[in-house]
């Protein structure tokens, strides 16, 4: 099942980038979340793609992105 | 067989080098409907459990990518690196380093051009509605990555202060995370020449171009992350180092790429922007953090007609990644320090990059080893990946882990341990006090000498040699006759 809401930070709004498809056949969407730059394909398993499966180790907090460092700065 | 040494110096592109391992039993079909997660991923870590002997793995049969083809493990084992180098398989992780040591600054590079119409890189051309999904069928090669990485690039770029200098040209490893259909993030650091190159575009305000070469030669992918001098051309190290030409075109913005590559995608800095990149499965066995990097928009993409996307798995080892550069990491270290010291007599510096690394030398005088371990930590290299150094000696072969435990054992007192605190580290070592500072560790494994009190001991000497290498041969094959 496509959805659009992110599996890493929880934000709505997804973007599809492309869909797979196979004798046709839509089999799978490739999405990306404009908030965190997540991107994930809905066939993967839960424990990837599914907020409520997923670690929160892995988890971005959408609403304090500042805390993300900026790399190669002057 | 007998041909190996002219057979790999024939090689000059992917396909080729498929085809030889094919023959030689080294490169496998996947022809199996497979899902890009998590099916991709468990075969290659699968295939990769066999650092000495696992084949490359073609897929050609991803569900949702019909027609596309993958490659994974290309250089995932010694038995492929070994007929890359033109030797047979089953030749030891020793000789290969002795061959790579042997070859360093004893060749000619062989540079040709070839017109662009001619190239194959160019036999198909998007410039517009670009995609990067439609032409790559990607997966995600660690379950918690951020996204979907391209993690064996090999990315040309031109010094944009020196765009005519062709030794400045810069050709490196780096990991880029797709970001939408015609954009790309990629991952470095200030002392790499990638990033050095985006700071100086971003700090006089000029374009980055760049080149992302996917499915090359094998030798480059070897070699271009090999850490040499800023102004040597990783094109013609590589040429030298294979013995054989590299044949190179021009990509559609300008920068010398290599004529038989699978894929190129032109793309553009956008200066002074950033994006969320990250985490990506590493080197060390761990997660980067999330971090915001800069961002390049595609221009074009040219490639092959059928291409092979050549992807890697990276995380935790062995992976493709530590017979990918282990001894391409290896050989510079030992060629920097016998400049110096010509009692170095190997280097095994096959560990996470070099995070940790066994350097053999004859000591010269008591202590010796530890002269000689300060200045590996002063080497391109050393100045940011040797974290722990055990320094052993020339009796003691660095890439047998038993006689290095042994050494270990019998010839390290406490105090001959030496702690560096707060030194430059590469950022994703997990252990680091901060990413980017953290220890050194260096083990003096050697035996003593005058003035030493102690001495060196008096040493069990078992029978060596050919006479011993016939008997292990022959006992083995009594073994194996036994069991058949």
């Amino acid at each position: 099942m496509t959805t659009t809401v992110c599996g890493r930070c929880k934000s709505s709004g997804a973007v599809t980038d492309h869909q797979g498809r196979q004798d046709g056949a839509v089999v799978w969407t490739i999405l990306r979340c404009p908030t965190c730059n997540f991107s994930w394909r809905d066939s993967e398993p839960a424990r990837a793609i599914d907020p409520a499966a997923r670690s929160p180790d892995f988890a971005v907090d959408a609403g304090d992105l500042q805390r993300y460092p900026k790399i190669l700065q002057q | 067989m007998n041909d190996l040494p002219n057979r790999a110096r024939s090689i000059s592109s992917l396909r080729d080098f498929l085809e030889l391992l094919e023959d030689s039993g080294q490169a496998i079909t996947w022809s199996d409907p497979v899902m890009p997660e998590p099916g991709v991923r468990n075969i290659a870590v699968a295939a990769s459990r066999d650092a000495n002997g696992a084949p490359a793995i073609v897929f050609d049969n991803i569900t949702g990518y019909p027609g596309k083809r993958l490659a994974v493990g290309v250089h995932g084992s010694w038995d492929n690196i070994a007929l890359l180098l033109g030797r047979p398989k089953g030749t030891t992780i020793r000789e290969l380093f002795f061959e790579i040591a042997g070859r360093w600054g004893d060749q000619e590079a062989q540079i040709s051009s070839v017109p662009e119409a001619q190239a194959p890189v160019h036999e198909c051309r998007i410039e517009q509605d670009i995609n990067l999904y439609d032409v790559l069928p990607v997966y995600r090669i660690n379950e918690y990555d951020g996204g979907f990485y391209i993690g064996k690039a090999s990315v040309a770029s031109r010094d944009p202060l020196d765009p005519d200098n062709f030794g400045k040209q810069n050709v490196g490893i780096y990991r880029l995370q797709i970001q939408g259909p015609d954009s790309f993030t990629l991952m470095t650091i200030p002392s790499h020449d990638m990033g050095r190159q985006i700071m100086a575009a971003e700090r006089e305000g000029v374009p980055l171009k760049i080149a992302v070469m996917l499915g090359n030669h094998p030798g480059l992918a070897v070699f271009a992350a090999t850490p040499i001098g800023y102004e040597e051309s990783e094109y013609s190290y590589a040429s030298a180092m294979m013995g054989a030409p590299i044949r190179l075109t021009k990509s559609g913005n300008g920068i010398d790429i290599l004529a038989d590559s699978e894929i190129v995608i032109e793309a553009e800095l956008q200066l002074g922007e950033r994006a969320l990149e990250g985490p990506f499965g590493e080197f060390p066995g761990s997660y980067s953090g999330v971090r915001k990097a800069p961002i390049f928009k595609v221009t074009a993409v040219s490639h092959r007609r059928d291409p092979i996307f050549e992807n890697i798995y990276i995380g935790r080892g062995w992976t493709e990644h530590d017979t990918l550069i282990g001894l391409h990491t290896s050989a510079p270290i030992y060629a920097q320090l016998r400049e110096n010291f010509p009692e170095v007599t190997a280097v095994n510096a096959l560990y996470q990059h070099g995070l940790t690394g066994i350097i053999s030398v004859k000591n010269r005088m008591a202590g010796f080893a530890k002269t000689v371990a300060l200045r590996a930590l002063s080497t391109p290299h050393g100045v940011m990946y040797l974290k722990n150094l055990i320094m052993v000696d020339a009796d003691v072969d660095p890439f047998d882990l038993n006689q290095v435990m042994w050494a270990l054992s019998t010839r390290t007192r406490a105090d001959d341990i030496i702690v560096l605190p707060n030194m430059p580290a590469v950022p994703i070592d997990p252990s680091a006090v901060i990413p980017g500072k953290g220890h050194r560790l260096i083990i003096d494994a050697t035996s003593y000498l005058p003035p030493d009190p102690v001495g060196e001991a008096h040493l069990v000497t078992p029978p060596t040699g050919d006479e011993i290498d016939a008997l292990s041969k022959r006992i083995r094959e009594m073994q194996l006759g036994a069991l058949s």
